[in-house]
């Protein structure tokens, strides 16, 4: 409540300036670091483009996102930014909206209304498809590139079964090596270390403590990937006789990467799905067509394009 | 005095009746590693406990819910319960490698104060401070302000666990300096456990400690008529099991180089079942850090044993489930039949 009291301070402050257009943001939590950057992708963009940002923390409330779109209609905002609390309670903010005639765009969680949003709303992200995909496309690549295209082994170390981006990004990889051109990669192991780095670490080593041979280890994200790197090192596999990959681009992954232990990681653009959402807010406003549907790219991350990425995160 | 031979005299009266749940649990094990042998042998072609890197796997891998499942054992003896405990590993894993960070990290916590490279007993000494306060609380609260144990640790699980998201805002801290890492390096994780085994089966089965712990859990008014000052041993044994949360912290914190606000998420779930698969009675009174040691290695084979067939991780819980259900029906079972014998 009280952020959200400062924030319309601020904002009624700032109403002198007058002309520029007004932007209701509502972030599910702004404590999450993920949400966080992209706050302040927002706010950054907002500042260079001269555009007033209203943003409130929801805290993880439903009702009270709820209340802050419902003022945001009452003050007369130009365009409103959900990043919603609950994905399956958006149809209220939706219709709210729609009512309103104010433009809407969800940002980074995809809400249970997105394939039936009206005229005047949205949704940016990054497709989450796409990081699965881009990790096990480029481990196919050093593998070819490392003449193993002859018939190559991997392990698939999987994230919280109860997550849907462990799933997609799971099926993502089999989808990959389902296509000609990256059949030769055969998965002899497929198991769960629920996003932890201690349970990657524990899966690898009874992996290697049954033998199992293989030359890529493919990872749904960087933190069981450094567990297995642990482990790996501490079994004193060899480097060579194997290539590793993660999504997520952390710090503690691209330290890795920098030291030789991390091939490949997948980089989610926080800052730039917030830019994307205010452009398709801005759009929608001046009655610009734009996708229901508007997707941020992920973007590879390897020792080759390492440089760009440090500070992003 | 009398009440205090009678509880001293209370784990050899459980042993007459019939076989001690000790040995349930043993068993269990035993059918366990046979079938994954056997198994072992059909499907995957090699032995399974014939392993030495299995072997070392399947303790390290439970080493660390191990420690907090003995400072669990000890409070359900006493008639309580801990659900505090996988939070507390959050938040002293969290402020304690704050101030482990090494200086190879130029963004560490502290590095503007200069607390970078501190040496190992700063980071030690401060993630056992934070375990005690939460310790102090939980027993407080219990025994003085007499909040249900069951409700005193709920709200420190939700706590703790807001600390330790609040500490950094979420964002993980890593890049430990080379004496910290060495605390969960290799089979230190191991050892660590097996002293705190052998040092709290020592002091449930021998000590004055032990004996009021057993008596206040078989009954509490009793063990107040015999003169054990109730509040002041609750404090103690909830303030030890909050300690062993802490070290069971730093030592995860060690092995995975890292300290992240979700460290021990549903940790103290696994150490009651550990506890309870091994024979400790949730009424309170009954049971030992031997049971608890073999619903220890239970888990660890379990894990091991799963991965090792490459069965999928959805049948695993289910058959932890059914486990733990499994071994509490059969407590049930031998406490009505023992029971029936007494009468």
């Amino acid at each position: 409540m009280r952020k959200f009291l400062i924030g319309t301070l601020a904002a009624s402050l700032m109403c002198g300036s007058a002309h520029a257009e007004k932007i209701g943001v509502t972030i599910a939590l702004l404590e999450h670091n993920f949400l966080a950057v992209m706050a302040k992708g927002m706010q950054t963009y907002a500042k260079d483009k001269g555009i007033e940002l209203q943003m409130v923390d929801a805290n993880n409330d439903v009702a009270k996102q709820l209340d802050q779109v419902n003022n945001f209609i009452a003050s007369g905002v130009d365009a409103i930014i959900v990043n919603a609390v609950d994905t399956s309670a958006t149809q209220a903010m939706t219709d709210a909206a729609a009512k309103a005639k104010i433009p809407l765009v969800y940002v980074n969680r995809q809400p249970i209304n997105v394939d039936t949003l009206p005229d005047g709303q949205a949704f940016v992200a990054s497709n989450e498809v796409d990081s699965g995909t881009l990790e096990a496309k480029e481990m196919c690549r050093l593998l070819k590139a490392a003449g193993k295209d002859k018939g190559a082994t991997a392990v698939v170390m999987v994230g919280e079964l109860s997550n849907q981006a462990a799933v997609q990004r799971t099926k993502d990889v089999h989808d990959v090596i389902a296509a000609p051109e990256c059949s030769f990669i055969k998965i002899v192991e497929e198991q769960t270390a629920n996003w932890n780095r201690a349970q990657g670490q524990d899966l690898m080593t009874n992996w290697i403590s049954k033998g199992t041979k293989f030359d890529a280890v493919i990872s749904n994200n960087d933190e069981m990937a450094i567990g297995a790197i642990q482990a790996l090192k501490a079994a004193k596999i060899d480097r060579k006789s194997y290539i590793i990959g993660g999504v997520d681009a952390t710090q503690d992954a691209l330290i890795a990467m920098q030291s030789g232990d991390l091939d490949v990681t997948i980089f989610q653009d926080a800052a730039g799905q917030g830019q994307g959402s205010i452009d398709t807010a801005l759009k929608i406003k001046k009655g610009e067509k734009v996708d229901k549907k508007v997707y941020i790219p992920f973007q590879l991350v390897t020792p080759a394009n390492i440089k760009n990425f440090l500070t992003k995160n | 005095m009398t009440t205090v031979t009678a509880s001293d005299e209370a784990p050899r009266i459980r042993r007459r009746g019939s076989w001690p749940a000790e040995l349930n649990a043993a068993l269990g094990l035993l059918v366990l590693c046979v079938l994954f042998e056997v198994l072992g042998w059909i499907f995957v072609k090699q032995s399974f406990l014939l392993n030495p890197l299995r072997l070392s796997i399947m303790i390290t891998q439970v080493a660390v819910v191990g420690i907090l499942a003995v400072g669990v054992t000890q409070v359900i003896i006493a008639g309580g319960i801990d659900l505090s405990g996988g939070s507390i590993i959050g938040a002293t894993s969290m402020i304690a490698m704050s101030f482990a960070q090494s200086s190879v990290f130029p963004r560490a916590i502290f590095a503007a104060q200069g607390w970078v490279d501190l040496p190992i007993w700063i980071p030690l000494a401060i993630g056992m401070a934070v375990a005690l306060a939460c310790g102090l609380i939980n027993g407080w609260l219990i025994a003085y302000i007499k909040i249900p144990p069951f409700i005193a640790t709920l709200g420190m699980m939700v706590t703790a666990r807001g600390i330790a998201l609040w500490y950094t805002e979420g964002k993980p801290i890593s890049f430990p300096t080379e004496s910290f890492k060495a605390v969960g390096d290799g089979l230190m994780p191991v050892w660590i456990f097996l002293a705190v085994a052998v040092m709290f089966w020592l002091l449930l089965r021998f000590t004055l400690y032990g004996k009021r712990t057993y008596a206040i859990g078989s009954n509490e008014a009793a063990a107040r008529m015999a003169g054990i000052n109730v509040e002041r041993h609750l404090m103690l044994v909830y303030t030890i099991a909050a300690l062993l949360a802490g070290l069971a912290g730093l030592v995860l914190t060690a092995r995975s180089q890292t300290a992240q606000a979700l460290f021990g998420t549903t940790n103290e779930l696994d150490a009651i079942a550990m506890a309870v698969i091994g024979g400790v009675s949730l009424s309170g009174g009954r049971g030992s850090i031997i049971g608890t040691a073999i619903g220890v290695l239970i888990f660890g084979v379990i894990f091991s044993g799963f991965i090792f067939l490459s069965v999928s991780a959805y049948y695993q819980n289910m058959v932890k489930g059914a486990i733990i259900v499994g071994a509490v029906a059969l407590d049930q079972w031998r406490q009505k039949r023992q029971a029936m014998e007494i009468l």
